[in-house]
C-alpha cells in the first residue's frame, strides 16, 4: 500500500509498504477514506521528536470503512464506516473505566521511554513516535487498529466522511478544552491560538454556553475564521497588548476562562541534553512559555486555564506565584477522545457542528509533501488540510468510493 | 542515636557525590563493560533505534561513570558498598498494581513457567519439582545464564519467594507480594529481585546486569504482565504478523 513515511527533518515521502494485517483478535483493519495533518505533525516534520524513525507511518486523524475483522471483534463488521480516535485505549484498564481514556494504562508498549521524565506517561497514539507507542498511522491506504471494539464509532448513514473526520482528534481536543472550563452563564472564555484545535474550542465554549469568546492569534485569516465560524471577538497579539486589551474588553475582571491550543512546536524532549535539537526546542519554550504567562495573567481570580497545546518539557519562569495569588484552576491533558465521541457526532448529525467548514484544503495522499510544507508555512491561508488516499487523481477514483462517503 | 553516630551519618550525606563505593576488580569491569554498552548505544542510536539504544546508553553511562570515579549512583540509591561488603546484593523492587483480584495475579504468577512469558530475559522455567524449578535467562549477544531456583515462601494470595540454589550463574533471590489494592482497584504487586554479582562484581554482571535485569527491565517486565491479565495478551504495535 501506499503511505506517508518520515524520513527525516522536512522529509516526508509517499512510499509503498506492507500492507498492515489482524495481529491482536481485537484488530481491525481499516481501508483509509480521508486522513488529516494534524498542526501536532508539524513537531514530528521538524524533527523535534526524538523517537521518531525513518519508514514510521505518519498521522492519526483517519476515518474510513472496515475491510477486515479479528476475531475476538463483535461491534464491527466488515463494510462499517469508522471514525477511529486518536488515542489507542485498551478499554479495560482503571484509567478507561474512569473515562481518562488517553491516559490508558495498556495501550503503549514504550511507555516506559518517558518513565523516566514524567514519572508516568499517557496510552498509545497512532502515527506518533514510538513513545506513543511506535503504531503505525493513518495516513495510509490502510491501518491496523487495535482494541476496535472499544475505541471505533460507527458512522451513521448519510453523514459524508468529510463531516466526522475532525471528530478523531480536533473536535474533541477542542471541546475538552471548553468542557474543561466548567462554563457558567455570563463567562467569557479567550482562546491563544486560532488553528483547527483553537476554533473549536471556540465552538465548543459557544455551545456550551459561554457569552463571549475571544480569540487571539496573529494570521489574520484565522482570526477572520475565528470572526465568522465562531462568532470571536479577536486580538491579534502583534499589534496589542494581550492581558490589557482582554482586561479592558471584560470591566478589569479578565476573561473568566483562558484556553491554551497554542501548541508547543516542540515534542518530546524527553532526552535532554541528548540531540542538539534539543536546545533549539528549549528556546521554543522559552518563548512559548510567554503565551502561558499571558493566560496567566489575563484570566479572572478563581478562573480557569485549560491547555491543549501540546507541552512536553520543561518551562522557564513559569508563573506559579500568579497562579497562587489569583487561586487558578489548571487543566490540561490529550483528549479523551472516546468520552466526546458519542455527543459531537450526535451534534454533526442534529446541524449543530459542521466540522468540515475549517477544511481548507482537500489533497490526493501522493500530495502529502506539498501539504506538509504549505501547513508548516501558513501558506495559501492553510488551516486544515484532509488527504484522500483513494483518490488517484480524481480520474481514477472509483464510483463506489464516492458514494460510501456521501 | 548517640552523637557520633549521627556526625557520622551527617558526613556521609555530605560526601555522598564523591564517595569511593565501587570496589577495584568491579571499576575495571564496569569500565570495560560499560563503554561497551555506551557505545553500541550510541550505534543503535545512530540506527534511529531509539528505544534499545537509550536504555544502553543509560545502563552502559552509568556503568562507564562509576567505573571512572568510583562511584555508583546506582549502588548509593540502594544503599550497595561493594568496597567494605563483598556479598551485598544488588537489589530491584518495583510495583505494579493490576485490575484483578489478588488470589487471581497469585495463581498466574505460581505457575512460574508463565514468568517468561512477561520478562523478557528469561528464555524459559521449568517446574522441576514441588518447590524446585530450573530458570534459564539470555541476554542480547547470546549471553545466557541458567540456575536452579527453590521456592521458600508461598503464601496463596499474598506471597511467593524463591532463592536461586548450588552453581547459578548469578546468583540471586526473589520475592513478590500480593496486596489488594484501595478503592476496587485490583492488587499491589511488589517485586523485589536480589542479585549477587560473582566476586564482587566481574564484567560478566555488569554486562547481564545492562543487559536485562537492571530495575528498567523489571518494570517493562511487570507492565507486560499486566497487559497479559488486564488485557488478556502483550499490547503490541506491530503491523503485520512476523
Ligand atoms: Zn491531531
Ligand atoms: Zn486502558
Amino acid at each position: 500500500m501506499r503511505a506517508v513515511c518520515w524520513h527525516g527533518k522536512h522529509d516526508v515521502r509517499v512510499d509503498e509498504v506492507a500492507d498492515p494485517q489482524i495481529v491482536s483478535k481485537g484488530d481491525v483493519i481499516v481501508k483509509v477514506a480521508l486522513t488529516c495533518i494534524c498542526g501536532s505533525d508539524l513537531h514530528l516534520y521538524n524533527g523535534y521528536v526524538p523517537t521518531m524513525k525513518k519508514g514510521d507511518i505518519l498521522g492519526h486523524e483517519f476515518v474510513g470503512e472496515v475491510v477486515e475483522a479479528g476475531s475476538g471483534v463483535t461491534r464491527f463488521h466488515v463494510g462499517d464506516r469508522v471514525i477511529v480516535p486518536f488515542p489507542i485505549s485498551c478499554g479495560v484498564c482503571w484509567y478507561c473505566k474512569h473515562e481518562l481514556w488517553s491516559l490508558c494504562d495498556n495501550s503503549n508498549p514504550n511507555s516506559w521511554m518517558l518513565e523516566h521524565l514524567y514519572g508516568d506517561t499517557g496510552g498509545g497514539i497512532f502515527g506518533y513516535s514510538h513513545m506513543y507507542g511506535g503504531f503505525s498511522g493513518g495516513q495510509a491506504e490502510y491501518v491496523r487498529v487495535p482494541f476496535a471494539d472499544v475505541g471505533l464509532e460507527k458512522i451513521p448513514d448519510g453523514i459524508p466522511y468529510e463531516q466526522v473526520v475532525l471528530l478523531t482528534d480536533i473536535c474533541p481536543t477542542g471541546y475538552q478544552a471548553a468542557d474543561n472550563c466548567n462554563i457558567n452563564p455570563g463567562d467569557t472564555v479567550a482562546v491563544w491560538g486560532c488553528g483547527p484545535v483553537g476554533l473549536m474550542a471556540m465552538m465548543s465554549a459557544r455551545h456550551l454556553g459561554a457569552e463571549r469568546v475571544i480569540g487571539i492569534d496573529r494570521f489574520p485569516d484565522r482570526l477572520q475564521m475565528a470572526h465568522s465560524q465562531c462568532q470571536a471577538e479577536v486580538l491579534n497579539y502583534e499589534e496589542v497588548d494581550v492581558a490589557e486589551a482582554l482586561q479592558n474588553m471584560t470591566g478589569g475582571r479578565g476573561p473568566d476562562s483562558c484556553i491554551d491550543a497554542v501548541g508547543l512546536e516542540a515534542v518530546g524532549t524527553g532526552i535532554e541534553g541528548i540531540y542538539d535539537s534539543v536546545k533549539q526546542t528549549l528556546r521554543l519554550e522559552n518563548d512559548r512559555a510567554s503565551a502561558l504567562r499571558q493566560l496567566t495573567k489575563a484570566c479572572r481570580k478563581g478562573g480557569t486555564l485549560s491547555i491543549v497545546g501540546v507541552y512536553s518539557g520543561f518551562i522557564d519562569k513559569f508563573p506559579m506565584g500568579a497562579i497562587f495569588a489569583k487561586g487558578l484552576t489548571l487543566h490540561a491533558g490529550q483528549a479523551h477522545v472516546h468520552k466526546y465521541l458519542p455527543h459531537l457526532l450526535k451534534l454533526v448529525q442534529e446541524q449543530q457542528l459542521n466540522p468540515s467548514s475549517i477544511i481548507t484544503h482537500r489533497l490526493p495522499l501522493e500530495e502529502a509533501p506539498r501539504g506538509y510544507k504549505t501547513f508548516l508555512n501558513k501558506q495559501d491561508a492553510c488551516i486544515k488540510i484532509v488527504l484522500n488516499p483513494q483518490a488517484q487523481g480524481a480520474a481514477a477514483t472509483p464510483g463506489s468510493e464516492q458514494a460510501s462517503a456521501g | 542515636m548517640d552523637p557520633s553516630e549521627t556526625e557520622r551519618s551527617q558526613s556521609r550525606e555530605w560526601r555522598r557525590e564523591t564517595r569511593v563505593n565501587v570496589g577495584p576488580a568491579e571499576r575495571k569491569a564496569s569500565v570495560i563493560g560499560g563503554a561497551a554498552l555506551a557505545v553500541s548505544g550510541l550505534r543503535c542510536i545512530s540506527k534511529r533505534n531509539y528505544a534499545s539504544g537509550l536504555a544502553m546508553m543509560l545502563a552502559g553511562g552509568m556503568f562507564l561513570y562509576r567505573g571512572q570515579t568510583g562511584h555508583c549512583g546506582i549502588y548509593d540509591a540502594m544503599g550497595v558498598d561493594t568496597v567494605h561488603t563483598h556479598n551485598s546484593a544488588l537489589t530491584i523492587e518495583k510495583a505494579v498494581t493490576i485490575g484483578l483480584p489478588p488470589n487471581e495475579v497469585y495463581e498466574f504468577w505460581r505457575n512460574l513457567e508463565n514468568l517468561p512469558r512477561f520478562m523478557r530475559h528469561l528464555e524459559s522455567v521449568q517446574v522441576t519439582g514441588a518447590r524446585t524449578s530450573h530458570w534459564k535467562a539470555v541476554g542480547p549477544g547470546g549471553i545466557s545464564a541458567e540456575w536452579d531456583a527453590e521456592m521458600m515462601e508461598d503464601v496463596p494470595g499474598q506471597q511467593i519467594s524463591w532463592h536461586s540454589v548450588g552453581e547459578a550463574d548469578v546468583p540471586n533471590k526473589g520475592s513478590v507480594e500480593f496486596r489488594e489494592a484501595p478503592g476496587y482497584r485490583g492488587t499491589e504487586v511488589k517485586v523485589t529481585i536480589d542479585y549477587y554479582p560473582p566476586g564482587g562484581g566481574a564484567g560478566r554482571a555488569a554486562a547481564k546486569l545492562a543487559q536485562g535485569i537492571n530495575s528498567q527491565q523489571l518494570e517493562e517486565d511487570l507492565k507486560r504482565l499486566k497487559q497479559i491479565l488486564e488485557v488478556g495478551e502483550e499490547t503490541t504495535a506491530r503491523r503485520t504478523v512476523q
